[in-house]
């Protein structure tokens, strides 16, 4: 006999799955807290980096009472971008967060960063020309179009070149100034204990950013006028087969292991251990590399090919267009409050990214910050020989999906360098 | 026994099979669907075909994550079944020191692969590690075991197998416990000395568990991702990209959800073949033991 | 049979070997978690610290909100575990008990779940949840596995072996289904449904790959995920942080697996 009581569970049963489908946790937006309103922002660094971002996020919600930033962390910038874009997808995105200057073009072209020119101030900034969106990028896209102002500079570096300024003084030895002297540095400075142990002479994380580095100083450019990706071409090429000798051939350079980040973690640990006598790295780790070092450090800008060269990188802050507008204005006035000279003055000298404002450098000029600590001008004199990216939306794709791994075929396997370009240009060619 | 009711045994299952059906059956139909589009999930989605499939196989690339994921996967399998049997007849003896020795072993099987993994990147360390230290005592310079491509994916299967080996020690002891010890002593009794008596008594009792160690461990170690996202992230140079773990760069990494789902079609292909394989091998071998 | 003292000479010997390998990582991840920064740099491979230096814990407590992620992370277990005992349990009883048309179809349906992966579903399980609104929630990692076609089978085995006289008689008395099935028969698969609940607890406690993807930020994010945080790029060696993570981490499910370590291993060995 039918017992009431078990249709009634059986109904129950079949109830309870749309009703859990429906879920819990959906977020009104724009929201509020205390009636202040709540900005969602996603950052991507951690250690040292992100205990100076945490004071600032800090300082900030108890500088005043309309907004208040939350600040979630998302490990290092691929996962938070990775996480940004599937958060995007899936309606769930903050309202702020920053991203790789490669990356911009794509975003903006998907239709998701937010128009920024007509919030109040934006372009009046007084930015250093080569670190806001107009310098960072070149003028156009392939098509001709100026693009709209979606990105403001946060935490912006340079590649430069670490020394271990003992070792150098022992070798007698200057920093290098173009490939052939750091060719011949390395070689001086490589010494090769009894045990097979190597003190290597070079090192840099096998990694696009340096070799876009040396695609400009041999003369290349990433894309060409017309919107054909020629990866520096002959020069693509070139940097690629320099590594290559300094690895396979000459054995003054040791690629360090692990992949994006743990290896520029490796080559800092490998430098700070006296294993390397020069490397390459960002100018974000000035501080941690001089305060944790157990010699005298000393930093160089990079030396040239044909002409000197150096990419900007670090990233830059970005809004969702699908935020409520509410929350977007917050964003902004964080954004704003961010860039004012006193934050940006903390941000630089206690990490070692570069000032993003004009006024700010004046200010560490004054105070005498550049004349006790040589190295962090580096970077920022370096901006000189500065190039632009191109603002091509698939050069994110060519960074990771194209190129990164061919290097690490061609360094770590000796692979042909122009065939491994000429499978990259292919590539390129073919739509996503 | 029959049902009260017709609908009482669709009831009952109802909300299993509907559970299994969404989250199980439909997104490989799915996946099936999308392989034929090109989607970032910020765009509209565009149809492309089998273009997917062709970018995919082109430059071989597809045949070599097969081919890794195939290699990964019979390192680990041969690495803890051999293990674990030797573990097994080892430790199968009474007392609190090899039943601590036999717990020590299964715990690494209990605890998570982020904490196997971030341990295992840790010992390995080519500048700071335990065993680098060690090769350097020895006056052998160190080896980049994450770092060369070389070295890579057999490091990682060593990993592998260190965290299972356990499974397949508890299963062969239980089987253990299924040989006679009437068959072992008369063998012993004929004068077969111990490699004759596991030769000849023990193997081929053995022969299911085996078998079903085989399955699970091979169906188990070709989904391998947490070990690659954190030890490798698929490098270097691509040495230690495995199947899910391709899967998952392309969904989050590039964007491509069309590519993702074609690489997920193959993986489910590839598995159910592989898996269906290893079960014919079991019945053949189950059938010759009787 | 008696066994040669030197063979079980050379038995104890090879039975520390075994303990030594899978131990010493154990032993060198909790020395590590002791250290502090400058030592790492300077005498990595010393195998004792200095001085017993809490201070990677702190870290780890300062970084993470480990009491919320591990709350988050073993009611998400718990949550899945009972639930799938709960589904299981009618499933597995229809189809052992129950005769009706379909029975092998839906016995073939749970067996083939059986091989698919998690990893070869989250594709199209993702973009569903997004239009649901559900990614980032505690349901987006419970629901999908409510249902589980191991537990199913499991249960259906070791419902075939009970007689079904025991089943009618309840049924004479009155008993509706599914109170035979919960209250009745329940009890008697205690050992397997306590197997069950562990295995599949320490699985989805030890879960890295589904938080990852379902979880875009603090909301529901589980502790594997946030140890794994730990790792911090670029400015070096916080080993000591990641294993003092790792400590913490670990420590709960060694502890489960001390107290329940029979019946962990017995779901583990239990087969066809």
């Amino acid at each position: 006999m039918l017992a009431r009581r078990d249709l009634l569970r059986a109904c129950a049963a079949w109830a309870a799955l749309p009703v859990a489908a429906a879920g819990c946790g959906h977020r009104a937006r724009p929201e509020y807290r205390d009636g202040r309103v709540v900005v969602t922002f996603w950052y991507a660094y951690g250690d040292l980096v992100r205990k100076v971002m945490l004071d600032l996020v800090a300082r900030y919600n108890a500088s005043q009472s309309r907004v208040f930033v939350e600040a979630v962390h998302q490990g290092d910038y691929y996962e938070c971008l990775a996480k940004l874009r599937t958060a995007l997808a899936a309606g769930a995105a903050p309202t702020l967060s920053h991203v790789v200057c490669e990356v911009i073009p794509y975003l903006a072209r998907a239709g998701v960063l937010e128009d920024l020119g007509g919030y109040e101030g934006a372009r009046v900034l007084p930015f250093v020309p080569a670190l806001e969106q107009r310098g960072t990028f070149a003028e156009s896209d392939t098509d001709g179009h100026a693009q709209p102002l979606v990105a403001i500079p946060f935490n912006r570096s340079t590649p430069i070149a670490f020394l271990n300024a003992r070792m150098l003084d022992e070798a007698h030895l200057a920093p290098p100034r173009t490939w052939d002297e750091l060719l011949d540095s390395a070689r001086t400075l490589t010494r090769r204990a009894a045990n097979g142990e190597t003190r290597w002479g070079f090192e840099v994380p096998i990694s696009w950013w340096y070799w876009v580095a040396m695609v400009g100083q041999a003369g290349g450019r990433l894309v060409e006028p017309d919107g054909r990706v020629s990866l520096g071409d002959g020069a693509g090429e070139k940097a690629l087969r320099f590594w290559q000798r300094l690895v396979r051939d000459e054995h003054v350079m040791r690629p360090p292991p692990g992949r994006d980040y743990q290896a520029w973690q490796s080559s800092n640990e490998s430098f700070l251990q006296g294993r390397i006598a020069m490397m390459w790295s960002s100018t974000a780790f000035v501080r941690y590399l001089e305060d944790n070092a157990r010699f005298p450090v000393l930093a160089a800008p990079l030396p040239r090919d044909v002409r000197a060269s150096v990419p900007t990188g670090g990233t830059m802050f970005v809004v969702m267009r699908g935020a409520p507008d509410a929350e977007k204005q917050a964003a902004w006035d964080f954004v704003r409050w961010m860039c004012d000279a006193e934050q940006t003055i903390t941000w630089s000298t206690r990490t070692g990214y570069m000032p993003v404002t004009l006024p700010a450098v004046e200010g560490l000029v004054d105070r005498g910050w550049y004349a006790r600590h040589p190295n962090d001008r580096v970077a920022y004199d370096q901006l000189a020989a500065a190039d632009p990216w191109p603002w091509a939306p698939e050069l994110f794709r060519v960074d990771r999906d194209l190129v990164e791994p061919r290097l690490e075929e061609g360094v770590l396997e000796g692979a042909d360098a122009h065939a491994l370009m000429d499978a990259a240009r292919e590539e390129a060619a073919r739509p996503a | 026994m029959r049902p009260r009711s017709t609908w009482h045994p669709w009831a009952m299952l109802g909300p299993t099979l509907a559970l299994l059906a969404v989250f199980f059956a439909l997104p490989i139909g799915v996946a099936a669907y999308e392989s034929l589009f090109s989607w970032d999930m910020l765009t509209p989605p565009r149809y492309v075909g089998t273009a997917n499939y062709e970018a995919l196989a082109a430059h071989g690339e597809l045949l070599r994550i097969a081919l890794r994921t195939l290699g990964y996967s019979v390192l680990v399998v041969a690495g803890t079944m051999t293990l674990g049997l030797g573990l097994a007849l080892l430790l199968d003896r009474p007392g609190r020191l090899f039943a601590f020795v036999r717990a020590s072993v299964f715990s690494a099987y209990v605890v998570s692969w982020v904490a196997v993994a971030l341990l295992w990147m840790w010992i390995l360390d080519g500048n700071a590690g335990p065993i680098a230290g060690f090769m350097r005592s020895l006056g052998l310079a160190p080896v980049s075991f994450l770092g060369d491509p070389g070295w890579a994916l057999p490091t990682l299967a060593v990993v592998g197998v260190w965290k299972l080996t356990g499974y397949a020690m508890i299963v062969f002891l239980a089987g253990l416990q299924g040989v006679p010890r009437s068959l072992l002593e008369a063998a012993a009794l004929d004068g077969a000395g111990p490699w004759a008596r596991f030769r000849h008594v023990t193997l081929p009792l053995l022969a299911p568990t085996a078998s079903f160690v085989a399955t699970t461990s091979l169906v188990t170690s070709f989904q391998a991702f947490d070990v690659v996202r954190i030890m490798t992230q698929g490098g270097p140079a691509r040495a230690t990209e495995l199947f899910v773990y391709a899967i998952y760069e392309q969904i989050f990494l590039n964007l491509s959800v069309g590519r993702a789902s074609a690489l997920t079609v193959v993986f489910f292909v590839l598995l159910l073949a592989v898996a269906g394989l290893q079960l014919r091998v079991w019945r053949a071998r189950a059938g010759v033991s009787r | 049979m008696r066994e040669s003292r030197s063979r079980y000479v050379a038995v104890l010997a090879l039975a520390c070997v075994a303990a030594a390998a899978w131990l010493l990582p154990y032993a060198w991840m909790v020395l590590t978690s002791f250290k502090t920064l400058p030592e790492i740099v300077a005498h990595p491979t010393a195998p004792l610290p200095e001085h017993v230096d809490p201070g990677a814990y702190r870290e780890v407590f300062a970084t993470l909100p480990v009491a919320r992620y591990m709350g988050i992370t073993v009611f998400m277990a718990a949550a899945i575990a009972l639930l799938q005992i709960a589904l299981a349990l009618p499933a597995g009883y229809a189809l052992a008990k129950l005769r009706f048309v379909g029975r092998g179809f839906a016995f073939g349906t749970v067996l083939a779940c059986l091989l698919v992966p998690a990893q070869a579903t989250f594709v199209p399980v993702f973009l569903l949840f997004a239009k649901v609104h559900v990614v980032n929630t505690m349901t987006a990692l419970v629901l999908p596995f409510a249902a589980s076609a191991l537990g199913t089978f499991l249960v259906r085995q070791a419902l075939v072996s009970v007689p079904d006289e025991m089943i009618e008689a309840a049924r004479m008395d009155g008993a509706g289904e599914l109170t035979i099935v919960y209250r009745v028969l329940a009890p008697m698969l205690k050992p397997t449904l306590v197997s069950l609940f562990l295995v599949s607890f320490v699985f989805h406690y030890n879960d890295y790959f589904w938080p990852l993807v379902m979880t875009t930020d603090d909301h529901v994010r589980t502790l594997p995920l946030g140890v794994a945080l730990l790792r911090e790029q670029g400015t070096g060696v916080r080993w000591h942080i990641v294993m003092a993570g790792n400590v913490v981490l670990s420590l709960p499910v060694l502890t489960l697996f001390a107290i329940a370590q029979k019946h962990l291993v017995r779901a583990v060995s239990a087969r066809t």
